[in-house]
């Protein structure tokens, strides 16, 4: 049923994301991506792309942040053209995407907050696509406890810190760990309300959020090696969902070192690819530089997300698609500004290193 | 020679003292040329390493800021994160010393302490990047604090050998002749006492003599007199003798006085 | 001589731009006193060079601070200072930066080098 009545609401929207889908940078593109030997090489092979208008007015030695800049400008411009023209139930679900920038946002509020800086400069710091209305009031907080109490409640996340959180945690707590905790709460509230969306995108979505769920678990585990981090606090940050919940998890909340990960991992024919050259890197990461040749394991969790994204493209009348353009086109700015470093720092040897999307 | 010359009196102590000193000043002078060679030696030591250190550093700084960028691809922008943990310091440096020609060198050494402010950043995603990221700015720090040793060396011991330099210097071409004219001034001034001396010597016993053989003549005379007069007046008897002795002492003294200066 | 004051120094101060003093902080360097002091300085776009300047004295006179490390292009906006610095302690050391690669030419100290040995 809901095929026939899709495109009333979602057509255009529809039409106009996979256009976009078609602006991604491909393969050739990449190949001359990579051969530029200077910053304007790369400024003027990009002028092909979907960022030329974004790019045609910078100055000549262009510094990889502003191109970071001016491609997540490009970004965000798309994704505003897209909620603006959305009607309910996208528009719901495009804010549902925005709540991961959020996140990031408050907690970069919070983290100048709690320094006593003026949090008026941090703004520009903001991701924009994680800006609400409120966020600005942030600013005018001065203590943790206003910041919580006034204008947190009234912000999109409310939500997922009256859950998770007490404005005395937001004093007492490692910053990393509040984000982390919301970061779950989001997932969880974001997989359910895509449920509750119905088919095709309940099943779409869960894929890729489950993916994100269990890399973020991933993550947590091997990342909370070593520190303070202790094994209770850990399991709390594990999203409840994904393909490792809850057996793979509740194991993964028990194990010292990267090896006993690989071994739970093993059971997950998915993960366990990925894992298989993975486990001698990580552990020796601490040696740095040797990421040359290999891939590390943030690599192939990017690759695997980008295939996941491509594939939801694969299926018609469902919402992931704007999700996973988001995702694509966020790994793509990746992938170009990592080229520019590549460029601007003559390393050129590790310029293949990113994750090709078509 | 516009003779730079101590104020002293040209006496034999004085050329002695003098003397001394000369022997002084060129044995601290060949001490502190020693020392210089010596310091200069390492000086050009430690520019060579300063320049090796220096590419070094280029290279390193470009490899740490390249592991940002691979972070940066993972995890995103940190920096204000990591800006606002910071709260204090776990890579401090300890200053040692070094000797080098009585020269104390500070050598900085890291020391770093492993509670990292850092550990839990990009826990959901690219804390491992962050944290080679951190492993290699932690190399290139130490590489950097190699180099400030370096450095803080290199001015330390260019000051110290431009003051040796000076001191040396002084000593060659300021002390050493002053010492030098000094003595030779002594000498010379001894010398002329001696000369004047002696001709006054020379003088004196001349002069002695023509006076001793005035004298002898006069005795001779007043001896022929007297026998003369004795042959006169052999009975007038012993008071006019004495009389005649006291005469010839005075005559005595009075010579005497001109002898005595 | 500082012989006797320099074993309080322990510090390293920074002056440069956001991705070194990321990066250097991430090694650990960073440093808030108790007069809330940061022992770094970020210097982007909208700081000015009295700033820079500011804090440069600021960090010389400072007696806990053993090395300084500058940005070389930072270094270049306050050049006349750091010429006539010749000071020990602390030791002011120019690095290179992510956009700026490493000029041996402008180094102040390298500079004092080739006046010395004349070539």
């Amino acid at each position: 049923m809901n095929e026939i009545y899709f495109n009333i609401d979602a057509g255009y929207l529809e039409g106009i994301v996979r256009g976009y889908r078609d602006g991604l940078i491909t393969a050739p593109q990449y190949m001359n991506l990579t051969q530029c030997e200077t910053m304007d090489d790369l400024k003027l092979q990009l002028a092909t792309t979907d960022y030329a208008s974004f790019l045609q007015n910078e100055p000549s030695p262009l510094a990889t942040s502003t191109l970071s800049a001016r491609c997540t400008e490009a970004l965000v411009a798309e994704f505003q053209y897209m909620q603006q023209n959305a009607a309910e139930p996208i528009s719901k679900f495009l804010d549902y995407i925005t709540y991961g920038y959020m996140i990031d946002n408050v907690i970069l509020l919070i983290t100048g907050t709690l320094h006593e800086r003026d949090t008026h400069d941090l703004l520009e710091k903001c991701h924009p696509l994680g800006f609400f209305d409120t966020m600005p009031a942030l600013c005018v907080a001065t203590t943790v406890q206003d910041l919580y109490s006034t204008v947190l409640v009234d912000s999109p996340l409310a939500g997922y810190f009256r859950e998770c959180l007490s404005a005395e945690d937001l004093n007492e707590l490692n910053i990393e760990i509040i984000r982390n905790t919301l970061y779950k709460a989001y997932l969880e509230d974001f997989y359910s309300y895509c449920q509750s969306l119905g088919e095709p995108t309940g099943s779409v979505m869960a894929e890729l959020l489950r993916f994100e769920a269990d890399r973020r678990t991933v993550n947590i585990t091997i990342n909370s090696f070593g520190t303070e981090l202790s094994k209770d606090d850990r399991a709390k940050l594990y999203p409840r969902l994904g393909n490792m919940y809850p057996e793979a998890q509740t194991k993964l909340a028990r194990v010292d070192d990267m090896d006993q990960v690989k071994s739970i991992l093993e059971q997950y024919s998915e993960y366990k690819i990925m894992l298989a050259g993975v486990s001698m890197n990580a552990s020796s990461s601490s040696s740095g530089g040797n990421s040359s040749g290999d891939l590390s394991l943030e690599d192939r969790f990017f690759a695997k997300e980008v295939q996941l994204n491509k594939e939801s493209f694969e299926q018609q009348f469902h919402f992931g698609v704007f999700y996973s353009w988001l995702r694509l086109k966020e790994q793509e700015i990746r992938n170009i500004v990592w080229i520019a470093e590549c460029i601007s720092q003559q390393q050129k040897d590790k310029v293949n290193n990113y994750t090709a999307i078509y | 020679m516009a003779a730079v010359r101590d104020n002293v009196f040209p006496t034999r102590m004085n050329l002695t003292t003098t003397k001394t000193r000369l022997k002084g000043a060129q044995t601290g002078h060949s001490l502190l040329k020693r020392k210089s060679e010596a310091l200069t030696t390492r000086f050009r030591a430690i520019v060579r390493k300063i320049e090796d250190a220096k590419l070094k550093m280029g290279k390193v700084m470009q490899n740490a800021s390249f592991s940002l960028a691979e972070v940066a691809y993972i995890t995103g922008d940190i920096s204000y994160q990591v800006r606002e943990s910071a709260k204090h310091a776990t890579f401090k440096v300890s200053a040692k010393q070094e000797n080098v020609s009585g020269v104390l060198i500070p050598a900085f050494e890291p020391s770093l302490q492993t509670a990292s402010q850092f550990e839990l950043t990009g826990l959901g995603r690219g804390g491992q990047q962050i944290q080679k990221a951190r492993a290699v700015y932690i190399k290139a720090v130490e590489t950097l604090v190699e180099l400030a040793s370096l450095q803080t060396a290199f001015v330390i011991l260019d000051e110290v050998i431009k003051l040796t330099n000076r001191r040396v210097n002084a000593i060659e071409y300021v002390i050493i002749p002053r010492i030098e004219n000094t003595i030779s001034y002594i000498n010379s001034e001894l010398d002329e006492q001696d000369r004047e001396e002696f001709y006054r010597l020379k003088k004196i016993q001349g002069k002695k003599k023509d006076r001793a053989a005035a004298a002898q003549k006069l005795l001779d005379e007043s001896a022929k007199q007297s026998i003369n007069d004795g042959n006169l007046h052999a009975g007038i008897g012993a008071g006019d003798e004495s009389s005649q002795t006291e005469v010839r002492d005075i005559l005595a003294e009075q010579a005497d006085d001109d002898i005595i200066f | 001589m500082a012989s006797a004051t320099h074993k309080d120094r322990t510090l390293i101060a920074a002056i440069g731009d956001e991705d070194t003093i990321t990066g250097l902080l991430l090694a650990g360097i960073g440093d808030i006193d108790i007069h809330q002091r940061p022992n770094f300085l970020v210097v982007d776009s909208k700081t000015t060079q009295e700033q820079i300047e500011e804090r440069f004295t600021e960090y010389t006179a400072r007696k806990d601070i053993a090395i300084i490390l500058i940005n070389q292009h930072v270094a270049e906006d306050i050049r006349g200072i750091l010429d006539e610095y010749s000071a020990a302690f602390p030791t002011v050391l120019e690095i290179p930066s992510k956009d700026h690669p490493y000029d041996p030419s402008k180094d102040s100290v390298l500079k004092r080098v080739k006046l010395l040995f004349g070539d």
